[in-house]
């Protein structure tokens, strides 16, 4: 089935995890996301859910000069991220478990 | 020759910078900082990720697609008119800029060539402001490396403030400067002056021909350097009298140091409508303009050393005089009164 739909719903947890995880730039947080299985999820969509989420103060950016060529910009998560991260994965978990056991067992009366 | 490319030089290729320009033209209904925002770091991203084999996608899906994540609205509609002319100007800029830096060593070094002497066109271009206004402005001259304006030290003067403003705009101090981040209009504004700056030389004259001849239909000649001036008149030809008071054609004058006494090719008997001009004499091909009377002829522009098609043949005019007064190099004393006097 088309996963994209799905993603979008968990494309903010998942992102806050990888980065939580370990500080990362753009392509270096859609890679980890693509090795961890998501593999469909754009890049357009990773770049800007990293923006959207310093925006919305869950993660802090800084940038890393090079000498080869322009910035990098990297990502680290923050206190409000990580709550937000808690606060998701719990939902995510319920959520799955709930849509797990619904379609297992079908909506007996 | 093969020029070897370290990784140092093709660590953004110039598509991906181009791809980024597009993608910000995609975002240009967005302010400045947020547009700065979604795309801050993307270049180095994308570069990482195309230098690794992945094609680059369309601009403005991918505008659209990191719009949303990024939960910013949609684009509204078609782009407004000027967000659009923007556009223009960014994609313009982007091909240019992906062209002169792209892989051939010929317009990576000319780029690089051009882009070192900018501070020379910044001066340049300053030196033509004041010149052209030198031009409009007063009575017609020769183009001078200090413009004159007609008043002392004023162009002088003039041309050190236009240079430095000059300078101060090329640096963006002055000016919000070129490039995707300033507005429009003072993009267009840069644009359009530049644009005259590099044509308004094609209309200034160093040797008395071209375009600038008709500010002199309009003007006396008394910004003319190479006017022959008797007191405070420009002299525009001479007619001779030998000592018994007739007229002498064809003498040729010579000052005290052996320089020719000669009058402006440029020249005018008459500026209205009937423009006429002084005709030189010749020294095999080499027009002489010490020798007098000198012909003259109707010629609505240039001058006559210039022969213009449909213009008439040069002829004297009559001289202003038919014949003067006898003269003599002594004084003739009139002993006339004692003479009659004896039978």
């Amino acid at each position: 089935m088309d996963t994209t739909q799905l993603l979008k719903g968990v494309l903010d947890a998942a992102v806050l995890a990888v980065v939580g995880a370990e500080d990362g730039y753009g392509y270096d947080v859609l890679r980890r996301l693509r090795a961890g299985g998501l593999t469909e999820v754009g890049d357009a969509s990773v770049y800007g859910t990293l923006r959207r989420l310093y925006a919305a103060g869950a993660l802090t950016s800084y940038v890393v000069p090079s000498e080869e060529g322009p910035h990098r910009k990297y990502y680290g998560i923050t206190p409000a991220g990580r709550a937000q991260l808690e606060t998701q994965t719990k939902d995510w978990g319920t959520f799955a478990d709930t849509v797990t056991a619904l379609l297992e067992t079908g909506a007996r009366p | 020759m093969s020029t070897p490319v370290s990784s140092t030089e093709t660590a953004v290729r110039p598509e991906v910078t181009a791809f980024v320009a597009r993608v910000r033209s995609h975002l240009a209904d967005l302010g400045v900082d947020e547009r700065d925002e979604l795309t801050d770091g993307l270049e180095a991203d994308l570069g990482e990720q195309h230098a690794l084999g992945e094609p680059l996608p369309d601009p403005a899906t991918y505008a659209a697609e990191l719009r949303a994540a990024a939960g910013l609205p949609p684009a509204t509609g078609p782009r407004s008119r000027l967000a659009q002319l923007t556009a223009d100007l960014d994609e313009v800029r982007t091909r240019f800029l992906a062209w002169v830096q792209s892989d051939t060593v010929l317009t990576r070094t000319g780029w690089s060539v051009v882009s070192g002497v900018r501070p020379a066109w910044w001066v340049l271009r300053a030196w033509i402001a004041v010149t052209l206004l030198d031009q409009l402005v007063g009575p017609w001259e020769y183009v001078t490396l200090w413009p004159t304006l007609g008043v002392p030290l004023i162009g002088p003067l003039l041309l050190i403030v236009a240079v430095t403003v000059s300078v101060l705009i090329g640096q963006g101090r002055l000016w919000p400067g070129s490039g995707p981040d300033r507005s429009f209009a003072a993009r267009a504004v840069l644009v359009v002056l530049n644009a005259v700056a590099v044509l308004a030389p094609l209309t200034f004259t160093g040797d008395g021909t071209g375009a600038g001849d008709s500010y002199a239909v309009a003007a006396p000649v008394t910004g003319d350097r190479k006017a022959l001036v008797s007191g405070d008149r420009v002299v525009t030809n001479v007619y001779a009298y030998d000592a018994s008071g007739q007229p002498v054609t064809g003498i040729q004058l010579f000052d005290q140091d052996g320089q020719p006494v000669a009058v402006s090719p440029r020249g005018e008997i008459r500026v209205d409508r009937d423009r006429e001009v002084v005709c030189p004499w010749f020294n095999g091909t080499t027009p002489l303009w010490n020798v007098f009377p000198l012909q003259q002829r109707v010629q609505r522009f240039g001058t006559c050393a210039k022969a213009l098609e449909a213009a008439p043949a040069p002829a004297y005019d009559q001289p202003p005089l038919d014949s003067v007064p006898p003269v003599s190099v002594a004084p003739l004393v009139t002993a006339a009164e004692p003479t009659t006097t004896s039978p």
